[in-house]
C-alpha cells in the first residue's frame, strides 16, 4: 500500500480521534448564541469565558474538582504503598502451597468484577457505617480498585531486577529493608511512577461508584459533578463543556508523560510497549 | 532453577501482603458475602425467589440480550479496525511517540467526558453530525439518535468503537512490533505470499496480543455502564438498557436490594466464565 | 581466616544437591571448587555466604559456627558470575557501597574506594555507570567492591565466565597476584580446569553434591583419585581403555601394553595424551593404529586416533603431519599410566 495513502489514514484517524474532543473544547468557548449557529462554526468564531467561569465561580465545579483531586491523590498513594510492599513479596518469596501465584491471580480476578456487583453491597455497607456521601468512602473504594492493578503490575517491575544485585547487597553487609531502599526501589522507580500515574487517571475518571456513594455537593466529583448536569431538564451544553475541558487537562497532561509504559500498563503487563 | 533470595525470615513476605489482602477482603469478597445474603432475601423471606423471578423477567432478558449485542457489535468494530490500523502503520516509525500520544486521547477522556462530547457532536439541533450531515444535501429530520429506538443502540455502540479502538490499535501494534524480523524474513525466503505470510506468521505469533486485548475488551463491555447512562440513560425507552443499568436501576430507583444482587450474581458468574475460558487460551498458548 | 565445612548437605525437596560435604581450609588459602554444572559447587559457595539454607551439618569460620548467622553479618564478599553492580549508582557509588552500610563516614570511604580503584587501575572510570563499562571493567569493578571491606575471605562466582578467552587469561594472571598480595582467603567456583590448576593452592573437585578429591593442583593432575577427576582434570582430557592385565601385559583387544603390575581383572587405564608418542615407523612394542583426525594448533598438534573400538587422543610435535586413516604406531609410556577400577572408578 502505497505511502500517501498510509499517511492519509492515519490523518484520517487522527482527525476522527481529536475532532469530537475538539469540538467541545469549542463549544465551551462559544458564546450560547454560537452553538446553535447553522452551519456549526468549527473555527471561526469569539472565544468567551463565561462557561468556566459560571461552572468553577458560580456553580460548585470548583469543589467538584477539588473533592476529585483529593480523593485521586490520597486513594492512589494508598494504593502503592500497600501494593507494592505485597508485590514485593510476591515477586521475591517463594510460599508453599504455591501461595503466591495463586494469590497473584485471585488479586487479579478482583480487578475483574464488574463494577456494579460490588457497587450494590458497598452502598448497603456505607449506608450502615454512616459513610455515605463522604470523601473517606471514596477514598476507601478507590483504594481497592486500584490495589490488585498496583500489585500486578509493580510485580512484572520487580520481577525484572536481577536478584543478584539484593544478593549482593546483602552479602555486602545490608539489611532487607536496606537492599529494598537503597538498591530495589530506584531500579523500580519509573514503574512505580507509571503505575501511579495509572492509578490516578482511572480515580480521575470513575464513575459508577461516586454516583452510588455521594449525594451531595459536599462528597461529589468531577465526573458526578458534570453527569448532574445531562441528567437534569435544562442542559447547560456550555458550562457542561467548560468542566468536560477541565476533566481532560491532566489526563492529557499525565498520559503524554508516561506514553512509554501506556501499553503495558493497559494490558496488564501482557504486552511490553 | 528460579531462585528466590533466602527465605529465611518467613514471617516477612506474610507480613508484607496481609494489608493488601485484608483491604480486598474487606471491600471485595466481604461485599459479595454480604450480598448474597441479600439476594437471598425477598422482602423478609428467606429463598431463591429473586433468582426464580429472573427467569421469567422480560426486561432482565431483553438486558442481557442488549449487552451482548453491544459486546459482540463493539468488539467486532474495534477488533476489525484496530487491527486494521496496526498491520497499516506496523512500518511507519516515524512520528510513532506522536500518533500514540494523540491516539489515545479519546480512551483516557473520562467516560463523563466522552458522553457529553457525543451528546454534543450528536445533538440533532447544533451537533457537528447533523450540521455537517445537513450541509451536504442529507436531510437529518429522523435522525435523533441518542433519542431515536432504532438509532440509539448504534449511537452507543458508535461511541464506544470511537473510545476504544485506540486501545485495541495499541496493544496490537505493540505485538506486532514485538515479532522478530526472522519469521518475515524465512517466510520471504520460502516464497510466501502476503496473505500466506499474514494467515501463517504474523496472526499466531501475535495470538497472545489479540487474547489479551479481546479478553479485555470483552470484560469492559459486558460491564459497561458509564458511557450508556449518560448517553441515553438507557432509553429511549428500554432500547439501550444493558445489564448494568438494569441492576443499577433496579437498586437504586426501584430500591429492590435483593433482586438486583442475585442479577448482579449471574452477571458475575457469566464474566467469569467467560474469562476462565479466555485465560485458559492464553495459557495454551504461552506454552506452546 | 580458616574456613571449615562440615558433612554439610543441601537438599531442594527431594533432591540431594550437596551430599555430605567435609572440607577444611586453611587461613589465606586459595581454594577452587572445580567441577561440571549441576555438581553443587555454586550451591556450597551459596551457603557459605549465606543466600541458601543449610540442610544438615555445620560450617564454621575462624572457628565460628555461622549456621544461623544472617547474611550481613558474615563479613564475607562476594564476586558474583554476572558482576551484579548496582546499575542506577555510579562506580564510586558501588565500590563505596559495603562501606556507606557500615556507616563509615565520607572522607573514609572515599579514601578506600580511591586507594582500591588504584590498585585496579579502575581511577579513571569512577564517575561513571556501570552500563558504559565494558566486561572486563565491570568484572574489576566488582572485584574492588569485594576487596575494599577487607572481610574474613573472598567468594567469586565464575568471575571469569563472561570475559572473552584473551581476557580470561589475563584476568587469572592479575587476580592469582592480587590475591597474593592481599593474603586473604579465598574461596572460587569454577567449571573450568585450566582456571583450577593455576589459580589454586588446593583444588576440591565436585560431582553431583559429592567431593571427589581435595588437594594441591599438582597432585590431582598427577595422582587423581578417581575416574572422574582423571577424566575432568587436564586437556585435552585423559585417555581410557577398558582391559585386564595378564602376564605383565595390559590388554584389550588389539593393544597389548607391556607393565609391570599383578593381573587383574576389570580394569581401566587412563594415560595422559602426552604420555603417547605417534610413531611412523613400526617399533617393537608399539601399538598400531590410525589416524582419524589431526589438529593443528601451532605449537603443538593433537592426534586424535583410532585403535580398535577405541579413540584416543595424542600430543605430537608442532611439524607432526600425517595423512587421515594413515597407519601409524604408539608408544605408551606405561609408567606414567593410571589404573582405575572398572566398577567403582577408583584409582588403584
Amino acid at each position: 500500500m502505497s505511502r500517501a495513502l498510509k499517511y492519509f489514514l492515519v490523518v484520517v484517524a487522527l482527525v476522527a480521534a481529536l475532532a469530537p474532543v475538539y469540538w467541545m473544547f469549542t463549544i465551551s468557548l462559544k458564546s450560547e448564541v454560537d452553538h446553535f449557529a447553522l452551519p456549526p462554526p468549527w473555527f471561526n468564531f469569539t472565544p468567551t469565558l463565561e462557561h468556566y467561569f459560571e461552572a468553577f465561580v458560580a456553580r460548585s465545579f470548583g469543589q467538584y474538582l477539588i473533592t476529585s483531586a483529593i480523593v485521586a491523590v490520597i486513594s492512589t498513594l494508598c494504593a502503592l504503598v500497600l501494593g507494592t510492599l505485597a508485590a514485593y513479596a510476591l515477586a521475591r518469596f517463594r510460599l508453599p502451597y504455591d501461595l503466591d501465584r495463586r494469590l497473584s491471580l485471585w488479586i487479579l480476578s478482583t480487578r475483574m468484577f464488574p463494577a456494579i456487583v460490588t457497587a450494590v453491597p458497598l452502598f448497603l455497607m456505607m449506608r450502615d457505617l454512616r459513610l455515605l456521601d463522604t470523601k473517606a468512602s471514596l477514598i476507601i473504594v478507590y483504594t481497592a480498585f486500584n490495589l490488585p492493578f498496583v500489585v500486578w503490575m509493580m510485580r512484572g517491575f520487580f520481577d525484572e531486577v536481577p536478584r543478584d544485585l539484593e544478593e549482593a547487597a546483602l552479602v555486602d553487609g545490608d539489611s532487607r529493608l536496606g537492599a529494598l531502599v537503597r538498591v530495589v526501589l530506584p531500579l523500580v522507580a519509573p514503574g512505580l511512577a507509571a503505575t501511579a500515574v495509572f492509578c490516578l487517571i482511572v480515580s480521575w475518571n470513575e464513575f459508577l461508584f461516586a454516583l452510588v456513594l455521594t449525594q451531595t455537593d459536599a462528597s461529589m466529583t468531577l465526573p458526578v459533578g458534570i453527569a448532574g448536569r445531562v441528567t437534569q431538564y435544562e442542559i447547560k451544553w456550555g458550562v457542561m463543556s467548560a468542566a468536560g475541558a477541565v476533566a481532560i487537562v491532566p489526563i492529557l497532561v499525565f498520559a503524554m508523560a508516561m506514553q512509554k509504559y501506556l501499553v503495558r500498563g493497559l494490558s496488564l503487563g501482557a504486552v511490553k510497549g | 532453577m528460579r531462585r528466590k533470595v533466602l527465605l529465611r525470615s518467613s514471617w516477612l513476605p506474610y507480613v508484607l501482603i496481609a494489608p493488601a489482602v485484608a483491604v480486598l477482603v474487606a471491600l471485595s469478597i466481604y461485599p459479595l458475602i454480604y450480598s448474597i445474603t441479600v439476594s437471598l432475601q425477598v422482602g423478609e423471606v428467606w429463598g431463591l425467589g429473586n433468582f426464580t423471578r429472573l427467569a421469567s423477567d422480560g426486561f432482565f432478558l431483553t438486558a442481557m440480550a442488549h449487552t451482548f449485542v453491544y459486546a459482540v457489535a463493539a468488539l467486532t468494530c474495534e477488533f476489525l479496525l484496530g487491527l486494521g490500523l496496526a498491520l497499516l502503520l506496523n512500518n511507519q516509525i516515524r512520528g510513532r511517540g506522536f500518533f500514540r500520544a494523540t491516539l489515545l486521547v479519546p480512551m483516557m477522556l473520562p467516560p463523563v467526558v466522552a458522553a457529553v462530547v457525543w451528546r454534543l457532536m450528536l445533538n440533532p439541533n447544533f451537533g457537528a453530525i447533523n450540521g455537517t450531515l445537513k450541509q451536504i444535501g442529507i436531510d437529518t429530520e429522523s435522525l435523533t439518535w441518542t433519542a431515536s429506538p432504532g438509532l440509539a443502540m448504534l449511537s452507543v455502540i458508535a461511541v464506544d468503537v470511537w473510545q476504544w479502538t485506540p486501545f485495541v490499535f495499541l496493544v496490537l501494534l505493540a505485538g506486532l512490533q514485538a515479532i522478530p524480523q526472522e519469521p518475515y524474513e524465512a517466510a520471504l525466503i520460502d516464497g510466501s505470499s502476503r496473505w500466506q505470510t499474514f494467515r501463517h506468521v504474523t496472526l499466531p505469533l501475535l495470538k497472545p496480543a489479540i487474547l489479551i486485548v479481546l479478553l479485555l475488551r470483552t470484560m469492559d463491555l459486558l460491564r459497561v455502564f458509564d458511557q450508556i447512562f449518560l448517553l441515553t440513560e438507557g432509553g429511549p425507552g428500554f432500547a439501550t438498557e444493558t445489564i448494568s443499568l438494569y441492576i443499577y436501576r433496579t437498586a437504586f430507583r426501584f430500591f429492590d436490594f435483593g433482586y438486583a444482587a442475585a442479577m448482579s450474581f449471574v452477571l458475575l458468574a457469566l464474566t467469569n466464565v467467560i474469562s476462565v475460558v479466555y485465560i485458559r487460551f492464553l495459557k495454551h498458548e504461552s506454552r506452546a | 581466616m580458616g574456613i571449615k565445612f562440615q558433612n554439610v548437605t543441601k537438599a531442594f525437596g527431594d533432591t540431594l544437591v550437596v551430599d555430605d560435604l567435609s572440607l577444611e581450609i586453611a587461613d589465606g588459602e586459595f581454594v577452587v571448587l572445580l567441577g561440571p554444572s549441576g555438581c553443587g559447587k555454586t550451591t556450597t559457595l551459596r551457603m557459605l555466604a549465606g543466600l541458601e539454607t543449610i540442610t544438615t551439618g555445620d560450617v564454621y569460620i575462624g572457628g565460628e559456627r555461622i549456621n544461623d548467622v544472617q547474611t550481613q553479618h558474615r563479613d564475607l564478599a562476594m564476586v558474583f558470575q554476572s558482576y551484579a553492580l548496582y546499575p542506577h549508582m555510579t562506580i564510586a557509588e558501588n565500590i563505596a557501597y559495603p562501606l556507606r552500610v557500615r556507616k563509615l563516614d565520607k572522607p573514609e570511604r572515599t579514601k578506600r574506594v580511591t586507594s582500591v580503584a588504584r590498585m585496579l587501575e579502575i581511577e579513571s572510570l569512577l564517575d561513571r555507570k556501570p552500563r558504559q563499562l565494558s566486561g572486563g571493567e565491570r568484572q574489576r569493578v566488582a572485584l574492588a567492591r569485594a576487596i575494599v571491606r577487607e572481610p574474613r575471605a573472598y567468594l567469586m562466582d565464575e568471575p571469569l565466565s563472561n570475559l572473552d578467552a584473551r581476557l580470561r587469561v589475563q584476568m587469572r594472571g592479575e587476580l592469582k597476584r592480587l590475591q597474593h598480595q592481599l593474603g586473604t582467603t579465598t574461596i572460587y567456583v569454577t567449571h573450568d580446569q585450566a582456571e583450577a590448576m593455576t589459580l589454586a593452592t588446593r583444588v576440591a573437585v565436585m560431582s553431583r553434591g559429592r567431593l571427589q578429591q581435595f588437594d594441591t593442583p599438582l597432585n590431582i593432575y598427577n595422582r587423581p583419585a578417581n575416574r572422574f577427576v582423571a577424566e575432568f582434570v587436564g586437556s585435552p582430557s585423559m585417555n581410557f581403555i577398558d582391559g585386564k592385565i595378564e602376564s605383565g601385559a595390559f590388554v584389550s583387544e588389539s593393544i597389548r601394553i607391556p607393565v609391570t603390575r599383578e593381573n587383574a581383572d576389570q580394569l581401566t587405564i587412563g594415560i595422559r595424551p602426552e604420555h603417547i608418542s605417534v610413531l611412523t615407523e613400526p617399533q617393537n612394542n608399539a601399538t598400531p593404529a590410525t589416524v582419524y583426525v589431526t589438529e593443528l594448533m601451532g605449537n603443538e598438534t593433537f592426534v586424535f586416533l583410532s585403535v580398535g573400538t577405541n579413540k584416543l587422543i595424542a600430543r605430537a610435535a608442532a611439524d607432526f603431519r600425517a595423512e587421515l586413516e594413515s597407519p601409524v604406531w604408539l608408544r605408551i609410556d606405561a609408567e606414567k599410566a593410571h589404573y582405575f577400577d572398572r566398577q567403582t572408578g577408583l584409582s588403584i
